[in-house]
């Protein structure tokens, strides 16, 4: 089963790493790319610009909004997503809790919903 | 480029749509999905089951703690995502604004932050 692990952090705080600090946490978050890639798990991961980054989109009566920052505005915020293949939900969480990042926010994991299969669609 | 659409949506809201309505919706996201690979923007993208099936966990001080349920219990949740690859912000929109279900969501474009070795 596929699931996708979303890491919640306070930008604020990972902005207020010094240097050396922020680069190990790369390298950390690298590294164990590597090792799910190892285990098998690994499908695709990325770390996300910072909220400020993003634009919002609504599409009302054919009309198109777009509102400049995130949906929400939270404490915490999406700071990236590594998509993993586990057997189950517990092996999925034993993955997520040791994900780098969750010693400094928090990890919500969530199972996918196929909805290709039937059509005999497939993701590349 | 690399971008993340994130869509947001109200759960109750899709539970009471009828099922002809939902199904046409599915449709329409499989045709969306079909279309924007042939237009090369496409990388990867996946529905999520309900909020409620998620776990969320913390590690401190080498402990790790999971509690039931989302990270954030809003009244819009994340129904799904797509990841494309587009050539700037503005075409990144453009391509999320085609997508259907944004009729009846919301969604959050953002740009991927490419981890580099130091």
């Amino acid at each position: 089963m596929k699931y996708v692990c979303l890491v919640y952090l306070v930008e604020r705080d990972m902005s207020a790493m010094t240097r050396k600090e922020a680069d190990a946490c790369v390298e950390e978050s690298l590294a164990y790319d590597d090792d799910l890639r190892k285990a098998g798990h690994f499908l695709v991961a990325h770390a996300l610009q910072p909220v400020e980054a993003a634009t919002t989109i609504r599409v009302r009566s054919g009309k198109l909004f777009t509102t400049d920052g995130p949906f929400a505005e939270t404490k915490e915020q999406l700071g990236g997503f590594i998509l993993i293949e586990a057997r189950d939900l517990n092996e999925a969480i034993q993955v997520a809790a040791k994900i780098p990042m969750a010693r400094h926010g928090s990890i919500e994991v969530r199972p996918i919903r196929e909805i290709r299969a039937p059509m005999g669609r497939s993701m590349r | 480029m690399k971008f993340m659409f994130m869509i947001y949506h109200d759960e109750n809201e899709l539970r009471a749509l009828p099922e002809r309505e939902m199904q046409t919706l599915v449709d329409s996201a499989l045709d969306y999905d079909d279309e924007i690979r042939r237009s090369g923007h496409y990388i990867v993208s996946d529905a999520l089951q309900p909020a409620h099936t998620a776990r969320t966990i913390r590690v401190r001080g080498g402990k790790v703690s999971t509690t039931d349920g989302p990270f954030a219990e809003t009244k819009e949740q994340l129904g799904g995502f797509f990841l494309i690859e587009a050539k700037d912000m503005n075409e990144a929109c453009a391509v999320a604004s085609r997508f259907p279900p944004a009729r009846i969501g919301i969604i959050e474009v953002r740009p991927v932050r490419e981890l580099k070795h130091s």
